[in-house]
């Protein structure tokens, strides 16, 4: 791996970056009437509502007020929250850590049951128990994780009261990692829709790399069948799950976005939620913002990652 | 299976099971519990509302009525309005003002203060009254409660007579009611001894006695707002005359609150500990009360019927009725209806075509009153007529449509068209066009269910009428935004009719007058409704001391139908734990934790 090809990258990152907020930028300012009637309520005055546009710099050309945006991205400054009366970068480095536990926590148990489970399905292909996983697979993947959530709170906290039906309530992320049973049913309503995709995707890889001639190589050669599997077809059959796992993020953060409401867990989600339904313009840009960086970079992760897994990609890159 | 492999994978499968059997032992106890004991109570603040100010002189962005709450039991208002006694009225228990004495000619009042003092001990004093007062007249416009030709722009004075009485001039005479409950009561004494300075190293001076002065030290003051992590710790906030303290306040929402033990007022905490605790959502903060954590919260109006579900588990179910109205505002400015809008049989017509009693019951599970005008009615009132009382466009479609017919419209497919232009008895009225349909549309607040089955149901029977409507939905502050004060010809007055009412369209101050909702003019006024007759009675509601020019007022504008009136929604429905004492939910949507108390 090269490092103009980092370079390169990184070049097309900052581009998508940058197209990005000039395209939400847009149309949140297409919007008629702009955000102060929303914000102020309908108590405000016309008076009260001119001095909340001038205050905040809406009455300028939209160029103006972008270019103006941009600057103070540029100075590390996201503006303050219309509604929050806080700033945004304070309001994201309150929330995007609370996300990033469940987030992360979801993905690390969604992928340590998902990457084994589709293995055991390929390997035990068109078997009743393969056929049994891939319905709940499906069932999982198409049950809206709102109603998973209802149905874990349901079962798991009041009929059997085991976990709270909570999300910690902790300000930090140590006071959230001190309360595990909390984290219990909100990281398992975020995972189970990732077993159901990555396990399906594992077990089409495997199953794939079956066919291959190193693998009837490698047992003519009197490889023991664990052996092959997991020293060689596993490592294999990660290149396509890893690359499926950077494009990934976004899909997490809306995931997020459900589980946070549901269980009372106010993170990255539901305040992109909050602002984008009272119009709070700052707070949405630092969201998307934040929602694009992570996916450029978990793009550009699983690039990587496929490089150092599996050499072929880079030859191929190189021919 | 070789014998071989067995005992292994039954040690794996031991060691899950011991797993998981640790896992659950860790989580027994580990939910949260209820805080029923003499000492705390836990309170749910709405879904989606984070707790965010806490000087008691809102400004525009931060006017939340739960922020108002909290600020009102740390520093005490000087008049406080609520329904504690059961009507909105003036309760001197959580007031610093002891009496208020109008003059004959109604054109001042002299207020005299109880025998008060702040946490540190220095008294309550007309000064920290006339401190907020210079701070208002000097900032007025970032002032949540200014409106244009009201306090404190008709207050021409303020003269301090002693410490404990000063008196207050006004431009013109005033209804003293009026005074009392929609201007003077949004005066709160402020620690002119500890807040009146320009900046956090400045020394404690009378900066506020300049103009330049008063908005240096509202600067500071509202810089030193706009920090929530320090609200807790903050010096400025421990200066209190009401009768709780933050002991802390975070960031995600949560506050919780400390009986003063320097409180000397009449309503003193019961409660040592009140958590306030925020929920992202309706359906979190049901899964929190069946879990029992929360002490007083609400339910979404269509878990009614779940009712039981709550109350076996020791709770009430207590509806809390707001002061308030609900609407849907016309535009009559619109290009297309404008003019169909403008005529009061039109009007009449739609309004016949809602069946508001069939809605507050079949819509709302019974959790909301029928309204018929411009004054609340889901509270007994002496400003209410007897006119709008008893509904002056009774539900009749079969009327609605003759109503239409008889004045040049025509029914074509399912939609009245207008066939018979002028402005005849008999004619559609003037400036509607020939073969104008009457189809109007709704932009309406997303988000509610029961919102979502009121539109539908007000679909279904206007068009029973013959009247076109369609529903778009947005949040409610799109809504607010998408449906301003316009002039026809302008691109934004394309919108025919707003609703943003889930919760009540309108709280009202304790005096229920439409200055500003109905008046010519009117900053709420966003239909751009115009009347002369209607403005000279809203003018007579806050000059005149007589009932009867707010009755007057009521069956004017019942019988005007400058909106689409429709049921009025409570304000919430309460989850009280059985054994907490509320004394009574305020209709102004405020909540008073000091008149809380358990009763076992």
């Amino acid at each position: 791996m090269t490092a103009r090809y980092l370079i390169g990258r990184l070049l097309q990152a900052a581009a998508v970056i940058l197209v990005v907020t000039v395209i939400v930028f847009g149309l949140l300012h297409a919007l008629p009437g702009g955000p102060a009637r929303g914000i102020l309520g309908p108590h405000a005055s016309a008076a009260q509502i001119a001095a909340f546009n001038q205050a905040q710099g809406l009455t300028k050309p939209l160029p103006v007020q972008y270019a103006y945006y941009l600057n103070t991205l540029l100075h590390g400054d996201l503006g303050t929250s219309y509604t929050l009366n806080e700033p945004v970068s304070q309001l994201i480095a309150q929330r995007l850590p609370k996300t990033l536990v469940l987030t992360v926590l979801s993905a690390i148990i969604g992928l340590a049951v998902a990457l084994p489970l589709g293995m055991w399905q390929a390997v035990r292909r068109n078997k009743p128990t393969d056929y049994l996983i891939t319905a709940l697979s499906f069932i999982a993947y198409a049950t809206p994780v709102y109603f998973l959530g209802i149905v874990l709170v349901l079962v798991f906290s009041q009929i059997l009261p085991w976990f709270p039906s909570e999300a910690p309530q902790g300000d930090t992320v140590l006071q959230v990692l001190s309360d595990p049973a909390g984290l219990v049913l909100p990281v398992v309503a975020g995972a189970a829709s990732m077993v159901a995709v990555f396990s399906r995707y594992m077990r089409g890889a495997v199953l794939e790399n079956l066919g291959e001639d190193y693998v009837r190589t490698a047992r003519a050669g009197g490889d023991r069948p664990r052996a092959i599997l997991w020293r060689h077809v596993f490592r294999n059959s990660l290149t396509p799950v890893v690359a499926m796992l950077g494009y990934y993020v976004p899909v997490l953060f809306g995931g997020a976005l459900v589980v946070e409401q549901l269980f009372n867990y106010p993170g990255m989600g539901l305040l992109f939620w909050s602002a984008a339904q009272s119009s709070d313009y700052p707070v949405l840009l630092g969201c998307v913002l934040v929602i694009s960086v992570a996916t450029v970079i978990g793009t550009l992760l699983a690039d990587v990652v496929q490089r150092l897994i599996d050499p072929r990609v880079q030859a191929g890159d190189e021919a | 299976m070789s014998p071989a492999r067995t005992p292994r994978r039954r040690r794996k499968l031991a060691a899950l099971a011991a797993g998981a059997g640790l896992l659950l032992a860790a989580c027994q106890g580990s939910g949260t519990s209820a805080s029923a004991t003499s000492d705390s109570v836990n309170y749910a603040l709405p879904a989606d509302f984070t707790p965010n100010w806490i000087l008691p002189i809102g400004t525009a962005a931060h006017l939340n009525t739960n922020n108002i709450s909290i600020a009102a039991a740390l520093w005490e208002p000087l008049i406080a309005y609520d329904g504690s006694t059961g009507t909105i009225a003036w309760n001197k228990a959580d007031s610093v003002a002891t009496a208020a004495d109008f003059a004959a000619d109604g054109r001042s009042v002299t207020i005299t203060l109880g025998d008060r003092h702040w946490s540190d001990g220095q008294p309550v004093t007309s000064r920290d009254v006339e401190f907020w007062f210079n701070l208002i007249k000097a900032d007025k416009a970032n002032w949540a409660g200014y409106n244009p030709g009201q306090a404190p722009d008709n207050w021409t004075s303020f003269k301090v007579l002693s410490s404990t009485k000063f008196t207050i001039t006004f431009d013109k005479s005033y209804n003293d009611q009026w005074m009392l409950a929609n201007e003077l009561s949004s005066i709160t004494p402020l620690p002119q001894h500890a807040w009146d300075k320009t900046g956090a190293s400045a020394a404690v001076s009378n900066a506020d006695e300049t103009a330049a002065g008063a908005v240096q030290v509202w600067n500071y003051l509202n810089s030193a707002a706009t920090s929530i992590s320090g609200y807790a710790t903050n010096a400025l906030w421990k200066t209190i005359d009401g009768p709780y303290s933050v002991a802390s306040w975070s960031s995600a929402g949560k506050v919780v609150l400390s009986a003063n033990a320097k409180y000397d007022g009449g309503e003193k905490a019961n409660i040592k500990t009140v958590n306030l605790l925020p929920f992202t959502t309706t359906t979190a903060e049901e899964n929190a009360l069946r879990a029992g954590s929360v002490d007083y919260g609400y339910i979404d109006p269509t878990d009614m019927g779940q009712s039981s579900s709550f109350t076996n588990h020791g709770y009430s179910v207590k509806p809390w009725t707001g002061w308030a109205i609900t609407y849907m505002p016309y535009n009559f400015d619109n290009p297309t209806m404008g003019a169909v809008f403008k005529q009061l049989y039109a009007r009449q017509a739609v309004q016949e075509s809602i069946d508001q009693t069939t809605l507050a019951k079949a819509v709302f599970n019974g959790t909301a009153t029928a309204g018929y005008g411009p004054v609340p009615q889901s509270e007994e009132s002496d400003f209410l007529s007897a006119v709008q009382k008893s509904n002056p466009y009774p539900f009749s479609t079969a009327n609605a449509k003759a109503l239409l017919t008889g004045h040049g419209w025509t029914e074509q497919g399912s939609v009245m068209v207008c066939t018979n232009v002028g402005s005849g008895a008999n004619q559609c009225g003037a400036g509607v066009a020939a073969g104008t349909k009457f189809q109007m549309q709704v932009l309406s607040q997303s988000g509610s269910s029961v919102t979502d089955n009121l539109m539908s149901a007000v679909q279904s029977s206007l068009a029973e009428t013959g009247i076109g409507f369609t529903i778009k939905t947005a949040p409610v502050n799109t809504v607010l935004s998408e449906t301003p004060q316009c002039t026809a010809t302008q691109s934004i007055c394309g919108w025919q009719l707003s609703y943003f009412g889930t919760a009540g369209s309108w709280y009202f101050s304790a005096y229920p007058s439409g200055d500003s909702l109905f008046e010519t003019g009117g900053g709420a006024n966003f239909g751009n409704y115009s009347d002369p007759a209607v403005d000279a009675l809203i003018k007579a509601t806050t000059t005149s001391s007589s009932t009867e020019a707010m009755q007057a007022y009521s069956a004017a504008l019942a019988k005007a139908l400058p909106v689409i009136w429709l049921p009025e929604p409570d304000y919430q429905i309460s989850v009280v734990k059985n054994g907490l004492s509320l004394v009574a939910q305020d209709s102004l949507a405020n909540f008073h934790p000091a008149q809380w108390k358990w009763t076992n």
